[in-house]
């Protein structure tokens, strides 16, 4: 059955804080709730949220004829909390300090007093194995299998739970360790044991077992996590086993998800980006920016043609939080996005320049911008927009939560008096940087992947997203954006509509024009079998799976690749959507020069999840609910609405604020906005 | 122009040559470009004065091309030049010190108008001549000099060069790929640079410009001014391939009235007769990284933050060589320029400055035969040493300082040509002790997968005397370059046997504080 979306779906969307559900009936109805995530064991705020929606729509767990779908935090915490059990890390013989060497690079050229995140497994964890695979594939040294067997024995009296065995040029046969993973769980059943050349077969050592650690740490952790729920499930009657969401955007079985955990990691902003991708196809929108912004962070990610771009790497646990290089590498595909220190918390200064800076440092959520009145002392972004009047002191977080508009003009008005300004200038300025700084990292992002970031139609959410999109969007000649409904709830949403979805991934370096088209042949037939499996695995009849087939390749001489499509298997189709590529990000092509193939890539998919359409709201009027002054450009009173309150169709002229729950909609003088089908409230400058 | 309107203006020109230089870096045929970052971009103002960087891998780029840029405007002024202009140069004592740094210059026409430049320097796979390595005798022997030049005309590739380059390198596609690489990152630049001005209403750069300089120039001096007046001394010695030792002394003075610091190199080696010495620029960009990174990491990098800081060294020393002085493996010594600078600024900045590292990378290229007799010759590669400790934390193992290189993966390595690696594990016990120990140097065993004898060209330093503690800290170990066990101490290409194994043992770092002392 897959992803059919005909039946009673649902959705649990496990985050940091809260853990959201979503319940979307057949007819097209949606039940949301929120509940605080329990920590010390997951699966009771899971079923906790699974209650509620089923409460709130009246229906009994049998009814659940749907999907069931499930997106989590767990993979990261587990690594940045430390929270795994003992693990081994096995390699070749010469090569023990694989994770420690990395690639001898320092990621801040300038800062003397940089550190690493000390690898999951330190020297006293780390083994090594006689044998050696040469870069052909061919055996130099077979591996000593009583010596294997004796480890595994070893390693489960000494209270290992988990193993990686990561071998040099595993990546290109992984025989050797296979056989050391067999003689070792002969011996050592218990012992959960993970291989390079299954979890990550690519190319660069340090990266591949680097993947393979994380993956062999956190297995102990979710395979228990991902059997209990799945029994659970049962137990309390609902009719199908969960679906796991991955980095990648696809969800799976519990079996393959707990075979590659590592693939887990960014499953909770795989689903939000997801949500996105959807939301393009049903506003008629095949090309978007997505913009999340919230207490910490912003998040970009490009959605082109409805689908959201993949990078088949990623990082974790960055010790300087959003320096690349300061994490463990990761070589699986995840939704290719962009991550900076620029959020509503975003501390606000004044650099030895005389310059105003707005970032990275955060005030976070406590003690939180000086407004909360919970001792912040420094100006936030959040500060800013209420000293604007964007926001209204009274009615943040539906008046939960009253905020101290003085203390922020206050501290505002002190951050202005060393730039020549007063508050209102002050904050002004702090808006109008963090805008910039957003905009400048989706131009970077963009420009690095050869999109054309002009005229981008965006699709803001997250509590500060909505309150900085129209201003961002000017500043990338973009003339529409989308705020969605469901904002709050938008990753657990986007599970619904995730196609099952397996990419995988193989190293092969060869030349293109002396290439041995039956190995390749062979090659992705193996990776096709194995996408077939993990398919037919969460209910993908075998005539439904599709098969998409692309390349990593450079020209001879270069070190990094370009991915691209592969339409058919020849040279010359495959040189020419090579340079296609190519030209696409660098402006150039070199047609003297030799292409090399590096890697083979397959994304092996169920069908499109037939999505229903978000019901609209209940109607009603479009007068404004009450003006207030806002100080964006030049003091003026704004009409303020009611979301929750607009009628499907209704048009509002900017300039003008539309409130709800969660966050606030800002749409400066020139912006005019209209209420879409779906609920989502459409943006658009004249 | 307000600290709002001015950092709204001046992060957008960073991003702007930040955007291009992650571009080249990452199409660059070039591996030290790639894996280190072994390039620069940058936008310049009319007066060819730098306004602002992109930060790449290596200090020794970053800013050289500042230098380079007073000279294209001196010989080709903004007014003499047309829209379809390239400019180019890889003249070691204009620009960046050895011929394998080519840089381009695009000018920036805003209508009919020149408004600036966008420039950039990148290391190419090669230049003719010796090719990689110290052992030319003069700088002619080691390749292709391009004069400050024309590459383009209006428009029109100026051919001849063209013909002289490509038939004058051993590499002309991945040449001639790297340079169309660099004239499109200028093409780029100069529409971002445009578009900014059309975003911003302006109609050229030169105020902004002032702003920028004016302000860094201001910051570098108020950062100067934290600091004692007075001199301070610092000396490192290590040896170079060949076994020579080379004294490297610096004289910090801090003028904190006028916030201005002057570093003499006085009583430094002089000129080597091999092709390790550095010309001036070079030792500068080494030193500014020094400054920069011990009083604020934060602060910008341009013409402006660059002129408080004074760089002399007498001429004739190997900090300040003369023509026609060998000059390809310059980074040799370059790579050691920071640290006599550090042990000066040790007395007034003990909690920023680190002790001393192994220094410059060991870099290796292999030329031979595979299993069916093809010839093959392989990229450079290289790998670091141990850092030196820092006053609270330990110094770094197997990382590079104070460049920013990254090693190639063996996999990679064992793909590309038949080399078989026996080991690459660190070198435990080989940092310094001390409160702080200083960081391991690592051990790398290869050898080649081949019938027929083999090149090894491998530049290898600090295998006599390893880097110095600091405040009481234990000196890192030496290196150990040995081929079937026994050392050696080679400045040229070496020939070798097929069974021939070879261990690289590279130095420890320094330690810092005591042993034993918390500190």
């Amino acid at each position: 059955m897959g992803q059919e979306t005909q039946g009673h779906s649902l959705a649990v969307d496990i985050g940091g804080t809260f853990t959201d559900v979503v319940l979307r009936l057949a007819d097209g109805r949606c039940f949301t709730d929120k509940t605080l995530t329990t920590h010390r064991d997951l699966a009771e705020g899971f079923f906790r949220a699974v209650e509620l929606a089923l409460g709130r729509a009246g229906l009994a767990a049998g009814a659940v004829d749907g999907v069931l779908v499930h997106a989590t935090t767990l993979v990261t915490n587990a690594v940045i909390e430390r929270r795994g059990p003992r693990t081994a890390f096995i390699t070749t013989e010469g090569f023990a300090d694989v994770l420690l060497i990395r690639n001898e690079h320092r990621y801040d050229m300038f800062d003397p007093l940089i550190e690493f995140p000390p690898p999951l497994m330190g020297p006293a964890d780390t083994f090594t194995l006689r044998e050696r695979m040469l870069a052909d594939g061919t055996v130099m040294t077979a591996p000593d299998l009583e010596a294997a067997a004796a480890l595994g024995l070893r390693l489960a009296r000494e209270g290992f739970a988990a193993a990686a065995i990561c071998f040099i040029n595993g990546y290109r046969n992984g025989a050797h360790e296979v056989a050391v993973r067999d003689a070792m769980r002969a011996l050592a059943p218990s012992l959960s044991v993970s291989i390079s050349s299954e979890v990550s077969p690519q190319i660069r050592e340090w990266p591949r077992a680097s993947t393979t650690a994380i993956n062999a740490y956190t297995q102990p952790i979710v395979q228990p996590y991902l059997a209990g729920l799945a029994e659970g499930l049962a137990t309390r009657g609902f009719p199908h086993a969960p679906l796991i969401m991955l980095s990648n955007g696809g969800v799976v079985g519990t079996p393959t998800a707990g075979r590659l955990p590592v693939r887990m990691i960014e499953s909770g902003p795989a689903a939000g980006a997801l949500a996105a991708a959807h939301l393009s196809h049903v506003l008629g929108l095949p090309k978007l920016l997505s913009f999340d912004m919230g207490g910490t962070t912003a998040k970009a990610c490009l959605i082109l043609d409805s689908a959201p771009l993949i990078s088949g790497e990623f990082e974790v646990d960055r010790r300087y939080r959003y320096k690349p290089g300061s994490g463990f590498p990761l070589t699986i595909p995840s939704i290719d996005m962009i991550e900076i220190g620029s959020g509503g918390g975003s501390i606000a200064h004044v650099d030895g320049l005389g310059l105003l800076k707005v970032g990275p440092k955060s005030a976070g959520s406590e003690p939180g911008p000086v407004c909360y009145g919970r001792g912040g002392a420094q100006p936030t972004v959040t500060d800013a927009d209420v000293v604007l009047g964007l926001l209204d002191p009274a009615r943040f977080l539906g008046g939960d939560m009253a905020l101290d508009a003085d203390a922020a003009r206050a501290a505002l008005g002190a951050l202005g008096a060393r730039l020549g300004v007063d508050a209102l200038g002050a904050a002004r300025g702090v808006y109008q940087v963090v805008c910039e700084q957003m905009a400048a990292a989706a131009r970077a992002h963009a420009t690095d992947r050869g999109v054309d970031w002009r005229g981008l139609p965006m699709l803001a959410f997250g509590g500060a997203g909505p309150v900085h999109a129209a201003r961002v969007a000017e500043l990338l000649d973009c003339r529409q954006v989308v705020f969605p409904a469901m904002a709050s709830v938008l990753s657990a949403f986007g599970t619904l509509v995730s196609p099952v979805r397996l990419d995988l991934a193989r190293s092969a370096l060869a030349r293109l024009d002396g290439l041995d088209w039956d190995a390749v042949q062979a090659l992705i037939g193996a990776m096709r079998a194995e996408g077939e499996a993990a398919l037919a695995e969460a209910g993908v009849a075998p005539g439904a799976a599709q098969f998409d087939l692309a390349a990593d390749a450079r020209y001879v001489g270069q070190q990094n690749e370009v991915t691209f499509d592969v339409a058919a298997l020849d040279a010359t189709t495959i040189r020419a959507a090579f340079e296609s590529a190519y030209h696409a990000l660098y402006g150039l092509t070199l047609p003297d020069v030799a292409v090399e193939m590096v890697s083979w890539r397959i994304v092996a998919r169920g069908p499109e999840p037939r999505g229903a359409a978000v019901p609209p709201p209940a109607g009603g009027s479009v007068a404004p609910r009450a003006h207030r002054m806002v100080g964006l450009d030049g003091a003026a009173e704004w009409p303020v609405f009611d979301r929750a309150a607009l009628p499907v169709g209704a048009r509002i002229a900017g300039p003008a604020i539309v409130e709800e729950r969660e966050t606030t909609i800002v749409l400066p003088r020139g912006w005019n906005a209209t209420v879409h089908a779906s609920g989502a409230v459409v943006g658009e400058r004249a | 122009m307000d600290g709002i309107e001015l950092e709204i203006l001046w992060s957008n020109l960073i991003s702007t040559v930040s955007d291009q230089a992650r571009a080249l870096q990452r199409i660059a045929f070039s591996p030290i470009v790639r894996e280190a970052g072994d390039l620069a971009t940058a936008l310049f103002d009319r007066q060819g004065r730098m306004v602002a960087q992109a930060v790449t891998g290596t200090p020794g780029h970053i800013n050289s091309l500042a230098a380079a840029g007073q000279h294209f405007v001196q010989r080709f002024p903004p007014d003499t030049l047309s829209p379809g202009d390239v400019l180019i140069t890889n003249d070691p004592w204009l620009s960046a010190g050895h011929f394998f740094d080519i840089t381009i210059m695009t000018p920036v026409f805003r209508g009919a108008r020149c408004i600036g430049f966008f420039g950039s320097t990148i290391h190419h796979t090669d230049i003719g001549g010796y090719g990689v390595g110290a052992g030319a005798r003069d700088v002619h022997e080691e390749g292709l000099w391009i004069p400050l030049a024309k590459l383009h005309e209006a428009g029109r590739p100026n051919e001849l060069l063209h013909d002289i380059i490509r038939r004058n390198v051993r590499t002309p596609d991945h040449v001639m790929g790297d340079l169309s690489a660099q004239i499109a990152a200028g093409r780029v630049g100069a529409e971002r640079l445009n578009a900014l001005c059309d975003r911003a209403g302006l109609a050229d750069i030169e105020s902004l410009s002032d702003n920028v300089l004016r302000r860094s120039e201001e910051a570098t001096r108020n950062s100067i001014r934290a600091l004692p007046a007075g001199t301070w001394h610092g000396e490192s010695t290590f040896d170079v391939p060949g076994g020579t030792r080379i004294t490297l002394k610096a004289a910090v003075t801090v003028d904190n009235v006028a916030g201005e610091l002057t570093i003499d190199f006085a009583g430094s080696s002089p000129e080597a007769p091999i092709g390790i010495n550095v010309v001036l620029n070079y030792t500068a960009a080494y030193a500014n990284f020094a400054v920069r990174a011990s009083l604020d990491p934060d602060l910008p990098n341009n013409w402006g933050s660059l002129r408080p800081v004074r760089v002399i060294a007498p001429e004739g020393s190997i900090v300040n060589c003369r023509y026609p002085a060998p000059v390809n493996a310059r980074h040799v010594v370059g790579m050691y320029v920071p640290f006599p600078i550090l042990k000066a600024l040790a007395h007034i900045l003990p909690d920023r400055v680190p002790a001393e590292g192994s220094g410059a990378v060991w870099t290796i290229q292999i030329q031979g035969r595979d299993e069916a007799d093809r010839p093959f010759t392989s990229s450079m590669f290289n790998y670091s040493g141990g850092m030196g400790a820092r006053r609270m934390k330990p110094g770094l193992s197997a990382t590079c300082y104070p460049t920013g290189v990254a090693a190639v993966p063996v996999e990679v390595l064992e793909a590309a040509m038949p080399i078989l690696f026996t080991r690459k594990e660190l070198r435990r016990g080989s940092g310094g002790a001390g409160a702080q120990p200083g960081g391991d140097g690592q051990c790398i065993g290869y050898r080649l997968l081949t019938a027929s004898p083999w090149l090894l060209n491998a530049v290898a330093s600090r295998t006599d005397l390893g880097p110095d503690g600091l405040d009481g800290g234990g000196g890192g170990a030496p290196g150990r370059f040995l081929i079937n066990g026994a050392p050696v101490n080679e400045a040229r290409k070496m020939l070798m046997q097929p069974t021939d194994e070879v261990l690289m043992e590279t130095p420890g770092g320094g330690g810092y504080g005591s042993a034993g002392e918390t500190p």
